[in-house]
């Protein structure tokens, strides 16, 4: 509950700060779920890198162009309207799709939870997408570093 | 591990909900940066739903699966932030609808 709520904070409060703040709050609560589901791995890898790393991003994005409270709060007229029934539509079938379903819960085997296993996974099995994953980190950091370089005159580019 | 049924329940509604509230954030909100933390709502929300798989099926590919989608939201919010503060020195504004003349 106090997940959504805060979520709905996220989207609907006219300041972009107040925005950020509540996205902060959002994954704290979102932390507690995975604790719930003793996935603490899990959880403490959202705290570190959601509410530490890209909220520290978010919140420093929105002071350096010092947003202020916005003129216009939605969009143009026609997309905000298809916003809604394409949001309205998922949902309801969302919704339908969880209460429709008999929810069977399989006994665990127990190692779902053991990170040597998820380790053991990582480094044999799914090597390849992890090599992938870090060849995609490098390429970002360049692709970072061309963004923000300025030009050879020491002009910023346009 | 002990899962009752009420929070089966409660954990898949808040998935969705999240993803709906992410989804109606991304396509009616104005500025670019709520936009992407929109973004961030439905990636969290599909990430929970792979937390609760693996946990109830007992296997870790879901918790792997997790970690390869934080890494990757990461690097997108770290590339979308950093174009917006382009686009941001071109345009004075990161309002959405400023940015036509990107259209093809």
């Amino acid at each position: 509950m106090f997940t959504i709520a805060t979520a709905v904070g996220v989207i609907s409060s006219k300041q972009p700060v107040y925005s950020a703040f509540n996205l902060i709050l959002c994954f704290f609560g979102l932390s507690v779920l995975y604790l719930l589901w003793d996935a603490t791995f899990i959880a403490m890898i959202q705290v570190l890198v959601y509410a530490g790393a890209i909220l520290v991003l978010f919140v420093f994005v929105v002071m350096l162009l010092n947003l202020g409270k916005s003129a216009s709060f939605y969009a143009r007229s026609w997309p905000s309207l298809a916003g809604v029934g394409v949001t309205v539509y998922l949902f309801s079938l969302m919704l339908l799709r969880i209460l429709n379903r008999s929810l069977a819960i399989s006994p665990s085997g127990g190692q779902a939870n053991d990170f040597k296993h998820v380790a053991h996974l990582l480094f044999n099995e799914y090597l390849w997408p992890f090599e992938v994953l870090s060849v995609f980190l490098l390429a970002l950091v360049v692709a970072i570093v061309v963004l923000a370089k300025p030009t050879a005159d020491g002009e910023v580019r346009p | 591990m002990i899962v009752s049924e009420q929070l089966l329940h409660w954990s898949h509604f808040v998935v969705v909900c999240l993803f709906a509230v992410g989804l109606f954030g991304f396509l009616v909100r104005k500025n670019a940066v709520i936009a992407l933390m929109s973004i961030e709502l439905m990636l969290n929300s599909v990430n929970l739903i792979f937390v609760e798989i693996s946990m109830r099926s007992g296997s870790s590919e879901g918790i792997l699966m997790v970690v390869f989608v934080i890494t990757v939201a990461a690097a997108e919010v770290a590339v979308g932030l950093g174009i917006l503060l382009n686009l941001h020195r071109v345009k004075r504004t990161v309002e959405l609808d400023a940015f036509k003349s990107l259209r093809g």
